[in-house]
């Protein structure tokens, strides 16, 4: 009994964990560079697609299945997020603060198309299973396969963590702070903002799309249901909740949304009829909606955050005319 | 000496909460009078006047006009209450035709005297009137600059305030802008004039105003000030009082 | 290729035309991207549906078509009802949530991201309401006639066109010809110079969100009369919403309009030529088309 409680929890921290990754990412463009992205699923998903096609064993009805190490489907997943996150940035960053918002919707929408209307690529509506999984041949034994697998996502976590902590000390990250606090003299010194953002946008979809195959590979199948929009929200509110600009809290941020999540859904399952439950979820989206909006309203900052791009941020505000 | 008709009392004022530009100014002026604010560049006389206007918000301090206290009245019931203000840039509608810059002055009129208090300013303004559906984002620096103080006198106010309307424009407009000055403030309207040209706002002010690191630094009668060697090389940015360095 | 597309892209160019309006106005003068617009055409379709309801129970002579439409008096009234409704709710969303950003002079983004929560409740409020099922406001079928040149409509679909003219007409001519239309101008050009000019800044936004949602109402009446209602009526028009103000040029009503007919018919094209399945992809290449080409618009200003 207790063992099947561990590694339910060691299931749930995983799946919490890949939640996490994709919040990291996000925490780069918008915590680190005030880059605002409302297709958080749609580079998930990529990185997913990217991952399964080069991994699975081949398959007669769709493209691909490449059988390579899953290695190399993280690296690809990551390659390819991180290509469309260039592309959509190098067209919309220079722009609007708020046409990078509106083209990253738009991918969302289309990448949403595409996986259900490009059959032979994404398998449709069905998308891909036999996905490969970690550790497969301890799968016999649950709780050390799901702490297995718990072990690998702690380690791509810290490890993210750490890297992004260092990049944030670095010559690069301090000349991010500097352009996001104060453009105009960051462009006098030679610096070029929009080069700047458009590589921690790129960075950020990188890692959501690292995240995507992560998850991917942790369950085992993916199918477009996966990649609504809703998953885009749930992000957006663990970041806020944990703090944006701050990568513990955005860790932090993951597993307690997700926790609340994961809980409240359990007991609209167990305590809501049948034919009650699809209300009883969109319930559930509206406390998210209203939730991130009080967040934004009271804690601007976070449940955890000590520093907040909110009030630094104020000076890419429609700057007032200086005399 | 009359009443004051506008008044601060230990203002202070800044963009940010924690950057006060303007640090504490008590300041009047009475119903009739001319005032010209000189000071330095950055000296926060911008500030100052914007924040009279209600564009810069106030940390302390409080502001009477005509008797009122109207330090927390929104912008735009300052200006029903009879203050109009001429900003340093950016003060006319540039997408917006000259005419309808013009309504927008008179839209606090009934609708049946607008078209005469229109056709007032043209005939007051007359190179306004040659083509009132001209962009005025489309005119020269020395329209616009008539297009905002017209705009600002739709309004029909007893004070006016107007932040540098002679920067950028050639000697010969900067001479009819303060001829223009000294005609409305001799119709009876109370003008407090931010100049940083040092000796034509001299010429026609009944008094002058120093600001300096948003504080007064200096207060007194036109020629007292011209005339002061130390008051000119401190704050005027010359040595003799003679015209100050362009904007 | 069956010339009935350009019908079918002038409706779904008028709705999306509509809202898009209300989306070039409400971000010229607001200055943010409202991604709670959609919800708009959405609750404005779902409070008509609702107050229509409540009149048919009411008097069941309401609900008797007129002819040749397919609806009774119970639509028109409650459409107007629900306009009401929609701008008071736009105005709620605005005194409870955006005017606080606004007072602290938050970061344009910031109210961007609150827009998202904000839709987000929204949608998901009217799925607990009305469940996902689609609606409709009547269930009577129409014939549709032809007028030549192989096109046909249903007097429904011409009543709707001549709708949504009327609308674009008369908020042109409010922008251009009314106080309010030009202090919405002036505002959208600059709030700062608007209010020493004696312009009450604080009215011109209420005024704005109450046409935007207005007209937002008027496009999901329209699109739940010819269509159907579901709770995600809106959102999946938000990206057409988008595409269309951006094309048009933010700020700019018939602007708007016209991309919105653009894109709609675009739409109906794509349906014909390559299937119905990526309609929704075609406001996306627009858009990216618009942003790599001329990214402010047909009618739009140089920034
Ligand atoms: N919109 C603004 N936001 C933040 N700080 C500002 C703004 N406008 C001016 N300042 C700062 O306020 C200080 C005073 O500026 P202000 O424009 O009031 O000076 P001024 O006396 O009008 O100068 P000038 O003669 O150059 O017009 C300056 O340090 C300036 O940097
Ligand atoms: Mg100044």
């Amino acid at each position: 009994m207790t063992l099947d409680i561990l590694a339910y929890a060691a299931f749930f921290l995983s799946m919490a964990l890949t939640y996490a990754i994709i919040c990291l990412g996000l925490n780069v463009q918008w915590g680190m560079t005030g880059l605002f992205n409302v297709g958080i699923a749609a580079f998930v998903a990529v990185g997913a697609y990217t991952s399964a096609l080069l991994t699975t064993p081949p398959s007669p009805d769709r493209f691909g299945g490449f059988e390579l190490p899953i290695f190399v489907g993280w690296l690809g997943a990551a390659v390819t997020s991180g290509l469309l996150s260039w592309a959509v940035g190098a067209l919309t960053i220079r722009l609007r603060s708020d046409y990078l918002a509106i083209a990253t919707f738009g991918i969302a929408v289309t990448v949403q198309l595409c996986m259900l209307n490009l059959q032979p690529l994404t398998g449709g509506p069905f998308g891909i299973g036999f996905i490969p999984r970690p550790f497969a041949d301890l799968q016999d034994n649950a709780l050390a396969f799901s702490l297995a697998n718990f072990a690998v996502m702690a380690i791509v976590v810290l490890a993210l963590y750490l890297a992004l902590e260092h990049l944030a000390k670095s010559p690069w990250g301090r000349v991010l702070r500097a352009i996001r606090e104060d453009e105009m003299a960051a462009q006098a010194l030679g610096k070029r903002p929009i080069r700047f953002r458009l590589q921690a946008f790129t960075l950020g979809g990188a890692i959501m799309g690292l995240a995507g195959a992560a998850q991917a590979h942790f369950i085992g199948f993916i199918a477009p249901d996966n990649y609504m929009p809703i998953l885009t929200f749930q992000v957006w509110a663990m970041l806020i909740v944990g703090g944006s600009g701050n990568n513990r809290g955005a860790i932090a941020g993951a597993i307690l949304v997700w926790g609340l999540w994961a809980l409240s859904a359990a007991a609209v399952s167990t305590f809501v009829p049948a034919e009650q439950q699809a209300r009883a979820a969109s319930l559930q989206i509206v406390a998210i909606g209203v939730g991130l909006c009080l967040m934004l309203l009271w804690r601007p900052r976070g449940l955890f955050g000590e520093v907040s791009p909110l009030t630094r941020l104020k000076s890419l505000r429609a700057a007032p005319s200086k005399e | 000496m009359t009443a004051p008709i506008l008044s601060t009392h230990g203002l202070v004022a800044g963009y940010e909460p924690d950057l006060p530009i303007v640090r504490g100014i008590d300041f009047s002026v009475s119903s009739g009078e001319l005032v010209v604010l000189l000071g330095p560049n950055g000296a926060g006389k911008s500030t100052f006047v914007k924040a009279i206007a209600g564009l810069v918000p106030i940390h302390a301090g409080t502001m009477m006009l005509n008797g009122r206290d109207i330090t927390h009245v929104s912008p735009h019931r300052k200006v029903a209450e009879g203050l109009a203000f001429v900003p340093q840039t950016e003060n006319v509608f540039a997408t917006m035709t000259i005419l309808e810059n013009l309504q927008i002055a008179v839209a606090h009129l009934p609708k049946a005297k607008r078209g005469a208090a229109i056709e007032a300013l043209f005939s007051r303004f007359p190179d306004l009137a040659a083509r009132p559906s001209r962009l005025a984002g489309a005119l020269s620096g020395g329209q616009r600059q008539m297009l905002a103080v017209a705009r600002a006198l739709a309004l029909d106010p007893p004070v006016i305030i107007l932040d540098e309307p002679s920067a950028g424009l050639s000697p010969k407009i900067v001479s009819e802008v303060f001829d223009m000055l000294k005609a409305i403030n001799a119709g009876g309207v109370t003008v407090l004039l931010v100049e940083q040209n040092v000796k034509a706002a001299l010429a026609i002010a009944s008094r002058a105003v120093i600001l300096a690191e948003g504080r007064i630094a200096h207060e007194g009668l036109p020629e007292e000030l011209a005339s002061d060697p130390l008051v000119g090389k401190i704050y005027l940015g010359t040595a003799h009082g003679h015209q100050g360095a362009p904007a | 290729m069956n010339p009935q597309f350009i019908m079918d892209g002038l409706i779904a160019g008028a709705i999306i035309g509509l809202g898009a309006v209300g989306v070039t106005l409400t971000y010229s003068i607001l200055r943010f991207s409202n991604f709670a617009h959609g919800e708009l055409l959405s609750w404005g379709a779902y409070l008509a549906l609702a107050v229509a309801g409540a009149l048919g129970f009411l008097s069941a002579g309401l609900t008797k078509p007129i002819a040749p439409f397919s609806f009774g008096w119970a639509l028109p009234i409650s459409a107007v009802i629900a306009i009401g409704l929609t701008g008071l709710l736009a105005l709620a969303v605005d005194a409870l949530l955006f005017s606080s950003f606004r007072r602290r002079g938050s970061a344009i983004i910031i109210m961007v991201m609150a827009s998202f929560g904000a839709s987000l409740a929204l949608r998901s409020l009217l799925e607990f309401l009305f469940t996902s099922k689609p609606a409709y406001f009547t269930k009577a079928l129409q014939i549709a006639m032809k007028l030549g040149g192989g096109l046909r409509a249903t007097p429904d679909q011409l009543l709707m066109l001549g709708v949504a003219l009327v609308a674009v007409v008369t908020v042109h001519l409010l922008m251009t010809r009314t106080d309010i239309g030009r202090a919405m101008r002036a505002v959208s050009e600059n709030p700062a110079l608007a209010s020493i000019a004696g312009i009450d800044v604080r009215r011109v936004i209420r005024t704005v969100w109450f046409l935007g949602a207005a007209l937002a109402c008027v496009a999901g009446i329209m699109s739940g009369l010819l269509i159907q209602i579901r709770p995600y009526l809106g959102h999946d028009l938000l990206l057409p919403l988008f595409a269309a103000a951006i094309l048009g040029g933010i700020g700019s009503v018939p602007g708007a309009m016209l991309a919105g007919l653009i894109i709609g018919l675009c739409e109906a094209l794509a349906v014909q030529a390559v299937g119905a399945e990526w309609r929704a992809a075609v406001s996306f290449v627009i858009l990216i088309a618009v942003l790599l080409v001329r990214p402010r618009g047909l009618f739009g200003k140089a920034s």
